[in-house]
């Protein structure tokens, strides 16, 4: 079967029950009580709240941007109380927003845009993004990306299990956390090095196609390279290697709001909330 | 467990916290027991223990599990073991308004009425008698008695500008008394037209929110706020500072409200008051409830600057880190002899510092240090920033 069939057919119940599970936690935070909504159904609720935030976020846009970045994304907080977190939790946050948006772009550029220029000739531009000169720029993004995850998740576990200060304490859900990023960081960069490694093999699964020249691999895909240095004499089942990397993401993806990934989303509000606050009393 | 007396934000606040341990560096009562349970981090993994339980997926999909008694009590003993310091909440990488959090778990803890003995008579006490020491609302200006050259109206006049909010502890507790008495002197000095509410005073409401009774301080907030019109003031002043946070927190007023540091930085600048010189080396203890929970550093500071001979040392943790003395957060009602060890690490702070004096903004500070330093027999001299004001005003 069309293996992007098959992706869609794991991708769209995968996203359902991302969303219904967001909504499960965001319905019980509505249980609460909102000041000047009490007795609102939880729709209302919601609907007040995000009134009250798109309100506040058009009165100062980029003040609300600016502290996305500095305070959010770039943790301002952390970086004044630890450096090596600082790095770590920067390495992962960055590394997984750079390498979401640069697979958006591949994924719509060279899956629909190609697809569409075939009957409407304005989207001939899509090529480029699949074997033309703006391939290589985002073929080494996503490696460079995907290598910034791993390098922070590889931080957290040497903090975690290596450094182990003793404000830490470790229970099941960190551990399952981080060896989840570990393992999807590294399955990803397995099949990389499996499919330069192994040419012949995955010439004829698209799905599994390196449009990289194959001269240029090893500074656009830098550590698959490195890791197809040792995979020259290992033969896998490509097929085995594409479903082990793809379930487990599906599944992680499923897993963020029911485990600690969900402050992906909670301490986001909270930090921008607090500096509103801050910035109000101000 | 009702959700309802948390907000959308505090729920959602419980979920954010990811156990990273940052605020068990800053927990003061921590750094005395070391326990898990009883620490920001802890008490927060119980919450949501508990929500998880009741409405989780696994509660959804086979039902509520039920509530033990004894797994709440253990919970009671954590919220209520907390001086409310605030210093979590502003360590927190994840900006988790913990203080406010803390005050809504009791808030449901009073619901299912798990707190301690103790806060349940103080409750009685405030809502019976309108203050914290359960005497007669009617001796709340006792302390004007030991006053000399007191004018007919008792400072409790008809009409004034401004209303001296004096608070329970400074009414009522002896060791607080020159507090009000040394502010209503610069005030009478200044011939500022101010007036006290005198026994029409009921307690501002802070120690019932407190302790998780907020929904009974509506009619303390009503009345007090009456008085303060019937006054016709346009300015409260406050040398409580747990006065003046629930003031501005809770009042909704547009009453211009002043802590006693603020209202005199202002006649200082208007050059209503100036200082002999003095040759003292001193120290400042900034009060939770005024400083991290209601910003105010600079005001004290900027009257220490001001008076001439005097030399100013901060303690190694000041402002936004300046430890909690102990007497916060009602610990000493819950549990008095881990207020007071909280108490003798401040006082050798205070110690290292080699300052002869340490000032404060605060009446329950004033008596928990100055307490504590009695009882280990050390000659520590504590004072309130009026007093000391006061001493060295021209």
């Amino acid at each position: 079967m069309d293996k992007h069939l098959i992706f869609y057919a794991m991708f769209i119940p995968s996203m359902i029950l991302f969303f219904w599970g967001m909504w499960f936690r965001v319905s019980l935070y509505l249980q609460g009580t909102l000041e000047g909504a009490e007795g609102l159904a939880p729709w209302g609720k919601l609907r007040i709240l995000l009134g009250r935030g798109w309100k506040g976020f058009w009165k100062r846009p980029c003040w609300y941007l600016r502290t996305l970045v500095v305070e959010v994304l770039f943790h301002r907080r952390l970086f004044n109380q630890s450096f090596f977190r600082w790095l770590a939790h920067t390495l992962l946050v960055f590394g997984f927003i750079a390498t979401f948006v640069v697979d958006m772009i591949k994924g719509f550029t060279t899956g629909y845009l190609v697809e569409w220029s075939r009957s409407i000739p304005f989207f001939a531009f899509a090529h480029a993004f699949e074997t033309g000169r703006i391939r290589p720029f985002l073929d080494f993004s996503l490696e460079f990306f995907s290598f910034l995850i791993l390098a922070g998740c590889v931080l957290a576990i040497i903090r975690r299990f290596f450094i182990r200060p003793d404000q830490l304490r470790t229970e099941e859900e960190d551990i399952v956390t981080l060896l989840f990023i570990l393992y999807l960081e590294l399955s990803g960069f397995l099949i990389e090095g499996y499919r330069i490694a192994h040419p012949e093999v995955v010439t004829n699964q698209v799905y599994m196609a390196n449009f990289t020249p194959l001269s240029a691999n090893n500074w656009i895909s830098f550590f698959g390279y490195f890791l197809s240095l040792f995979m020259k004499g290992i033969n896998l089942n490509p097929h085995f290697l594409w479903y082990a990397h793809v379930i487990p993401s599906l599944v992680w993806i499923v897993y963020i709001p029911h485990s600690k990934l969900l402050h992906i989303f909670t301490s986001s509000v909270t930090v921008i909330a607090d500096r509103a606050k801050e910035k109000l009393q101000a | 467990m009702d959700l309802s007396k948390l907000s959308p934000k505090q729920l959602l606040e419980i979920d954010a916290c990811t156990r990273c341990g940052e605020c068990l560096n800053f927990c003061p009562i921590y750094s005395q027991r070391g326990e898990e349970g009883i620490n920001p981090r802890g008490k927060i993994q119980a919450m949501k223990k508990f929500i998880r339980g009741q409405y989780g997926l696994w509660a959804k999909l086979f039902g509520p599990k039920k509530l033990s008694e004894e797994a709440v009590k253990k919970f009671s003993e954590m919220v209520y073991h907390c001086t409310l310091c605030g210093e979590c909440g502003l360590q927190c990488p994840v900006s988790i308004d913990s203080r406010n959090l803390w005050l809504a778990l009791k808030e449901v803890l009073v619901d299912l009425g798990h707190y301690p003995k103790n806060i349940g008579l103080m409750k009685n006490n405030i809502l019976s008698r309108y203050n914290v020491s359960g005497e007669d609302n009617a001796l709340r200006v006792e302390w004007l008695e030991a006053m000399e050259g007191l004018p007919d109206h008792k400072y409790q006049k008809e009409k004034a500008e401004v209303v001296f909010f004096v608070g329970c502890v400074s009414s009522y507790y002896p060791m607080a008394h020159k507090i009000p008495q040394s502010f209503i002197r610069i005030l009478d000095r200044l011939k500022i037209d101010f007036t006290l509410l005198g026994g029409a005073e009921w307690c501002c409401g802070f120690p019932l929110i407190g302790a998780g009774f907020k929904k009974e301080v509506q009619k303390l907030i009503q009345h007090n706020i009456e008085g303060v019109k019937e006054k016709g003031a346009n300015s409260v002043i406050f040398s409580c500072p747990s006065c003046y946070h629930t003031w501005h927190e809770d009042y909704k007023t547009d009453l211009k409200l002043l802590d006693s540091t603020q209202f005199i930085l202002k006649l200082i600048q208007e050059g209503r008051i100036s200082f002999n010189e003095g040759r003292i080396k001193v120290t400042y203890h900034d009060p939770c409830d005024l400083g991290r929970v209601s910003g105010v550093y600079e005001a004290p500071r900027a009257i220490l600057r001001a008076m001439p001979g005097v030399e100013f040392v901060e303690l190694p943790n000041h402002a936004e880190h300046c430890k909690c003395c102990g007497g916060g957060g009602l610990l000493e009602m819950v549990d008095p002899e881990l207020g007071a060890a909280l108490a003798r690490e401040k006082i050798k702070e205070i110690q290292g510092t080699g300052a002869e004096l340490v000032i404060t903004s605060c009446q329950q500070c004033v008596r928990t240090i100055l307490s504590t330093a009695r009882k280990m027999k050390i000659p520590l001299k504590v004072m309130y920033i009026t007093e000391f004001v006061l001493k060295y005003m021209k």
